[in-house]
């Protein structure tokens, strides 16, 4: 697990915004920015717990407001578990 | 496809309760989506992006990953395409896992005499920018046999491609071969005989128009029997799937069309 800051976060902000600016007018996206954005977003990317180990414990309310736990989500043949960026953008 | 299997969905993300509950009720989504509001849980699972700066509305998000998880908490399976744009689709994760494909699925048969084939998508819908899952299976006729990969030059290993530009990646992998010794040639060679699947998976472009979106596509195979070897074929094939409309947020319509009307935000 990484827990350090990196220092380019301004270099990547840059590279997002600017892939972000391109998107939101409609206009097409370079592939040289496209794979700025892509470093941006993905370096150094983590993928948490591998096949065979466990996941964390988790509480969290869903739309809902109820709190959910593996043991209420889970089927029988268990669940998956999508990590997403935002419903709101 | 995948609750028929016993395994329920679930999301999460930073968002607030609230938000979650209109984009459920917006999109009519019936699956739970948990909110992880201090994305305590998103570093719980060390998955936490680090790229962000404080000040971006992306703070907080996660690494796009998913897990299958047994009831018990353990991993089965996880999943992680390095563009959150691209995502794995609940039939491609049935597929892999369960082998389910639906009642709707679009399937074509090829046959040679020796082989039939019968590819296909375990469901007909997608969206642009997704990781999809193919099935291509196999009978081969009694007495005959069709080759593994690592085939010498001069034999054509089985394989099955999509063709064009709308696929951006794609791997297609069979079980393992059976080792054929031929003493007549001196040769041993990795073969498949009887019925067997193979299971693949292709990334589509982004974007791509919403509708009906055509893949051709080849098959290629060499049949032979203990006393005949055919030379290499190549089948064309073409396969439609159904492109969903993208969700797109209110704040990137709003922005969308502010810029089209001619002012640029600074």
């Amino acid at each position: 697990m990484r827990n350090n800051i990196p220092h380019d976060l301004a270099e990547k902000a840059a590279a997002m915004r600017e892939f972000g600016r391109l998107r939101a007018a409609g206009l097409p996206v370079p592939a040289e920015v496209r794979a700025r954005h892509l470093w941006a977003t993905n370096d150094g990317y983590a993928t948490g717990p591998d096949p065979g180990e466990r996941i964390p414990d988790f509480a969290l309310p869903d739309q809902f407001g109820i709190i959910r736990t593996l043991n209420n989500l889970a089927g029988s043949n268990g669940l998956l578990l999508v990590f997403h960026r935002s419903a709101d953008w | 496809m995948l609750e028929k299997n016993g395994v329920h969905i679930a999301a999460i993300s930073y968002d607030s309760p609230e938000i979650l509950a209109a984009f459920a009720q917006k999109h009519a989504i019936e699956f739970p989506l948990l909110s992880d509001k201090a994305s305590e849980t998103i570093r719980a699972f060390g998955i936490f992006n680090f790229n962000m700066a404080p000040d971006l509305r992306s703070y907080g998000v996660p690494h796009p990953v998913e897990f299958l998880v047994g009831p018990d908490g353990t991993v089965v399976k996880k999943y992680f395409v390095p563009n959150y744009q691209h995502r794995v689709t609940g039939s491609a994760v049935a597929l892999h896992e369960f082998g389910t494909i639906s009642s709707d699925a679009p399937v074509v048969a090829l046959e040679s005499g020796a082989l039939t084939v019968q590819i296909g998508f375990p469901s007909p819908k997608a969206f642009a920018g997704q990781e999809v899952g193919f099935f291509a299976r196999f009978i081969v006729k009694d007495g005959w046999h069709i080759y593994g990969s690592s085939v010498p030059a001069n034999y054509a290993a089985t394989s099955v491609t999509f063709d064009g530009p709308d696929v951006v990646s794609q791997r297609f992998e069979l079980p393992t071969a059976e080792m054929l010794n031929l003493p007549a040639l001196g040769e041993t060679l990795p073969v498949y005989s009887g019925s067997f699947q193979g299971i693949g998976s292709l990334v589509l472009k982004h974007p791509l128009p919403e509708g009906k979106l055509v893949l051709p596509g080849h098959l290629r195979f060499q049949q032979c029997s203990n006393t005949v070897c055919e030379p290499p074929q190549t089948f064309p094939f073409e396969l439609a799937l159904n492109l969903e409309p993208f969700v797109v947020s209110e704040r990137d319509l709003a922005r969308t069309s502010k810029s089209q009307a001619g002012r640029q935000r600074p």
